[in-house]
């Protein structure tokens, strides 16, 4: 389909506004369980999206990790929090000034980056990807990449859970290692005093 | 439009389908149930209790609406509604017979699986919206189970994946058609396979032995606990589907869709005998075990399920490079 044939489809414009109004209302209302839901209804709009341009697979894919997967991981937060019913207590505004100038340094490079993608606006370029070709390409070409990012993941998990690891009790934690520390040197200096005194 | 056309039809039959066959499904427990317990069963309402169902679904309609205090009203309301709607949407891409199937997707199984991990969301919001403990702490197992269970199903659907090496689940049951049964050929890691995956999808759809969202001996109902009326009902008919539906697909992944055994009278009479015969095992099952504990359920998940449905796909990979080839 030709993009500006597609820039003039109501379903498409409708869809956008809806994913952009929900994405508001998610940074916006101060119920963090609604928060939360109003994420997963804009995740809901971006595979709506994805579905309009013909990828399926991405499609699927958004629902099944983002709304499926991050959104639920998202509940487990808020539900791990305490006080999520206390509204007050997430007014985080402290320092509105750098969060917008990180918010539109993002935005910039975003719209940059999208602009300068090769073959935008070139309707051969939007060519449906069949799911088998999908596979061989992951498993071919991008294999390096594919890897690389597995490696990434697996290096995210093991760092979480060494984080959440229950502490071994025969194992000294750190705040004791600096306490046996400054307790030697404690008695170093002791040493040294009583030395000095000796002479 | 023609298209339109077609899927509100194909829509509204399937509806229609799956509400009826749901009504007679929960007859159908009944009657089971209670030839498992020696006892007789719905047998009042029209002839061997046929009409039961009309006459729930009568009472349900005229019970009064209430909310609990301090209840997410919106949430409180809507939550029924998508359990069931998420439900039947998962239908819309089940072969039934090689014409009988509404969207013949190219990702036709992710579809299903999306859908089936997004359940969770307005089961956890019915336990959230309704300010009462019991609910609340139903919903957040819910949520544990269904994200440690999902790992298996999603493994064991990769099995049969990699096997036929497409995600359309007619293409899944064409293959069969032509190399055999799933959970038949390869002999043994096939029918472990659908065994977990039937497993998975037990746990998914909350079904007893691993029914703890609502383990009534211990949260009162858990997320249905404030509720009456017809959302109540909705909620019911909701995981009814959803097993109904597993089953259906479970029929199509494993156990061939609407292919007979050897090739007999292909059609969609095969296929319905499949799915009722699964979801009556199902409940089988549900009036014959024990419920697990919320612990076990986890260690069963993630000691034993994830280990050998990885196994599985390795299987698989190995099986497809060196024998199909």
């Amino acid at each position: 389909m030709n993009l500006e044939m597609l820039m003039q489809d109501p379903a498409l414009w409708g869809l956008g506004i809806a994913t952009l109004a929900f994405a508001m209302l998610a940074v916006s209302v101060k119920n963090l369980v609604h928060a939360v839901l109003w994420l997963g209804m804009s995740l809901l709009g971006t595979a709506a999206l994805f579905a309009k341009f013909d990828a399926s697979f991405l499609a699927a894919i958004q629902v099944l990790l983002y709304v499926g997967g991050v959104v639920v991981l998202l509940i487990f937060g808020v539900m791990l929090t305490r006080e999520h019913d206390n509204l007050a207590a997430f007014r985080t505004t402290r320092r509105p000034v750098r969060a917008a100038l990180v918010a539109i340094a993002l935005f910039v490079g975003l719209v940059h980056a999208i602009l300068n993608t090769p073959g935008l606006g070139d309707p051969s370029a939007g060519k449906l990807v069949s799911m088998p070709d999908l596979g061989m390409s992951l498993l071919g070409p991008y294999a390096f990449a594919f890897e690389v990012l597995s490696l990434l993941l697996l290096a995210a998990m093991v760092g979480a859970v060494v984080l959440a690891r229950k502490r071994d009790p025969g194992q000294p934690s750190a705040k004791k290692l600096i306490r046996h520390r400054n307790l030697g040197r404690q008695v170093v200096e002791g040493l040294a005093a009583t030395d000095e005194v000796g002479q | 439009m023609q298209g339109l056309l077609r899927g509100l039809v194909y829509g509204g039959l399937i509806i229609t389908v799956l509400m009826t066959a749901t009504a007679w499904g929960m007859w159908l427990e009944r009657k089971l149930a209670a030839r498992m317990q020696s006892r007789i069963g719905p047998n009042v309402v029209g002839k061997f209790g046929l009409l039961q169902p009309v006459a729930d679904l009568m009472k349900l309609l005229q019970k009064e609406e209430i909310y609990p205090i301090g209840a997410d009203r919106l949430l409180f309301d809507l939550a029924p509604f998508l359990v069931t709607t998420f439900a039947i949407a998962t239908a819309a891409v089940v072969p039934f017979s090689a014409e009988a199937v509404g969207a013949d997707l190219d990702v036709g199984l992710l579809w299903v699986l999306a859908l089936g991990g997004l359940m969770v969301i307005p089961v956890w919001m019915a336990g959230w919206a309704s300010n009462n403990k019991f609910a609340l702490i139903g919903g957040m197992r819910a949520v544990a189970q269904s994200i440690s269970y999902g790992v298996p199903l999603v493994l064991t659907s990769l099995v049969a994946v990699v096997f036929t090496g497409t995600m359309s689940l007619s293409g899944i049951v064409k293959f069969q058609i032509e190399h055999g049964w799933l959970a038949l050929w390869p002999p043994g890691p096939g029918v472990v396979a659908f065994v977990l995956f039937y497993m998975a999808l037990l746990a998914e759809s909350n079904r007893i032995p691993f029914d703890i969202p609502e383990a009534e001996s211990e949260l009162v109902a858990g997320i249905t606990t404030e509720y009456t009326g017809m959302k109540f009902g909705l909620l019911y008919v909701g995981e009814y589907v959803h097993t109904m539906v597993g089953s259906a697909i479970a029929a199509v992944i494993f156990l061939g869709g609407w292919d007979g055994p050897f090739h007999i009278a292909s059609g969609l009479h095969w296929m319905v005998i499949k799915t009722v015969a699964l979801f009556a095992s199902v409940y089988w099952v549900r009036w014959s075990l024990l419920r697990f504990r919320s612990d076990q359920l986890m260690r069963l998940c993630w000691l034993y399920l994830v280990p050998v449905s990885l196994g599985l796909v390795v299987f698989a990979a190995l099986w497809r490079h060196f024998v199909l080839r």
